[in-house]
């Protein structure tokens, strides 16, 4: 059973919010009124400079956050709102409750999906202290709406930081790739952790793992991303596992487009063989592109090939896989 | 826990509202009607969404009450054609049950443990490749693991 705190929300006086707006963000930032908010229930109307109050904690509301989703870029997502705690000044995000069911649409399938606070919550409790996970907790506010308090990661996505690693490729590959695919093990070990807990993430993507600035640690974020699930309940999660790995083994998505573009005499050999079974324009036979790649690490991508015939079905057997081809790493 | 002796005329036919089951349901009628000690099971597993899906346990009711009634209405007409084959009303169970399945193969070959029946039988959807990939195939997962059974997967 998920265990909400529901203390009581403390009354703060208009005095004690500018003192602490002018502790955390300095006196010049100091408004002469605040809006004080106990009940989220409309996030539209929670805005930039209010406060929200949740149990015994003032936040100061700074931006909505962004996000990019099925090619459409930073889209605003007005009920997640970066924060000030103003009892300490840290940087929160404060993800109010919206409730949405819609069908998403991955290559050609679509499949049912929803966003439920609830479960993210429960994640939230699960990963409390483990550091591949982003941090934070649910509580409710005076409306009874379950709203996560999380804590900022401050960095880059991986997949931003890979792009800028190495002079070329090969450099990439052979003297920062190594590390790079440990990583992703213990990434990969976390999503495990959840699908032992009977938990999916619900929405892997290479935006949601962040590259923590202060300690170089990566983490998994944005649980409330949940779908309806057939035979394979993780299936979705994995296939997003590969994609990942594909991307940070090519530094980057290596597409048909780019190979015929830059005129790659691997362009004219491609076959169904060598693309993703669901992006049909992105090669995850990466052997092919880059021969110095070892079998057992593009075997594995192959699992994420149109022609492929033995699919992953766990967390287990990947990680199996992935073990075998970081011994070949090792020897490179 | 020891297994159930299973019965090698009682047989386990799982359905839902897809044509496929209506494929498997009738295969069974054309195969079996006649023919003396078969009983049929007429198994409808709704896997219950996780409490995430619904916004209220009243909203979680409801989608219960609507999916059991259309599996039940679902049902009585595959029971019906059975009957009007020539199956006797006796020998023909039919059930509905809402689980909490990671897997709906595992919740059905479950039922076929539970009421010891020596075959199984699905109609195969049909899926692509990529939906395969992404979602798993539930008459693959059955060929793959069933035990103590035979498997009839009707195209």
């Amino acid at each position: 059973m998920q265990e909400i705190d529901q203390a009581e929300t403390k009354p703060f006086s208009l005095d004690e919010i500018k003192e602490r707006v002018a502790t955390c963000l300095g006196p010049d930032r100091v408004q002469k009124r605040y809006n004080i908010i106990t009940d989220t229930t409309d996030f539209f109307r929670v805005e930039y400079d209010d406060v929200v109050i949740l149990g015994s904690k003032p936040y100061l509301i700074r931006n909505n956050e962004r996000e990019g989703r099925f090619g459409i870029d930073e889209q605003q997502k007005f009920w997640v709102k970066r924060a000030r705690d103003l009892s300490d000044g840290s940087v929160k995000i404060i993800k109010l409750v919206f409730h949405e069911r819609f069908q998403a649409k991955v290559g050609d399938i679509v499949f049912d999906c929803f966003r439920s606070p609830k479960k993210e919550a429960r994640i939230l409790d699960l990963t409390k202290g483990h550091s591949r996970f982003m941090q934070g907790f649910s509580l409710t506010d005076s409306s009874n709406n379950l709203i996560r308090v999380i804590d900022f990661v401050k960095g880059k996505t991986l997949a931003d930081v890979v792009m800028n690693l190495g002079r070329d490729h090969e450099d990439y590959f052979f003297n920062h790739f190594p590390s790079i695919f440990e990583e992703y093990m213990e990434l990969v070990e976390a999503i495990r952790f959840l699908h032992q807990k009977g938990e999916k993430h619900g929405d892997i993507r290479r935006d949601h793992i962040i590259k923590e600035e202060a300690t170089g640690n990566s983490r998994w974020i944005d649980f409330d991303f949940n779908y309806l699930h057939r035979e394979n309940m993780f299936g979705y999660d994995l296939f997003g596992l590969g994609n990942i790995l594909v991307y940070l083994t090519g530094r980057g998505d290596v597409t048909v487009q780019q190979l015929r573009d830059a005129g790659s005499p691997v362009f004219d050999q491609l076959t169904s063989y060598d693309t993703n079974i669901i992006f049909n324009n992105r090669v995850v036979n990466l052997k092919k592109v880059y021969p110095y790649i070892p079998d057992a690490l593009n075997f594995i991508l192959l699992h994420f090939s149109s022609e492929a015939n033995v699919f992953y079905e766990s967390t287990d057997q990947l990680l199996h896989d992935l073990h075998a081809a970081k011994e070949h790493l090792k020897n490179m | 826990m020891e297994s159930k002796k299973v019965q090698k005329r009682n047989i386990l036919i799982a359905v839902d509202e897809s044509e496929n089951a209506a494929r498997a349901v009738s295969y069974v009628r054309d195969l079996l009607s006649g023919l003396p000690g078969f009983r049929i099971n007429l198994v409808t597993i709704i896997p219950e969404p996780s409490e995430d899906y619904f916004q209220s346990e009243s909203e979680r009711t409801e989608w219960m009450k609507e999916k059991k009634s259309s599996a039940r209405s679902i049902l009585e007409g595959f029971r019906r054609l059975l009957i009007d084959a020539g199956f006797k009303e006796g020998d023909i169970r039919v059930e509905v049950a809402i689980k909490t399945c990671p897997s709906i193969a595992e919740c059905i070959l479950a039922e076929q443990e539970n009421l010891a029946c020596g075959a199984v039988v699905i109609g195969r959807r049909g899926i692509s490749k990529k939906e395969e990939f992404i979602f798993g195939s539930t008459s693959s997962k059955i060929l793959h693991t069933a035990k103590d059974c035979a498997v009839w997967v009707i195209e």
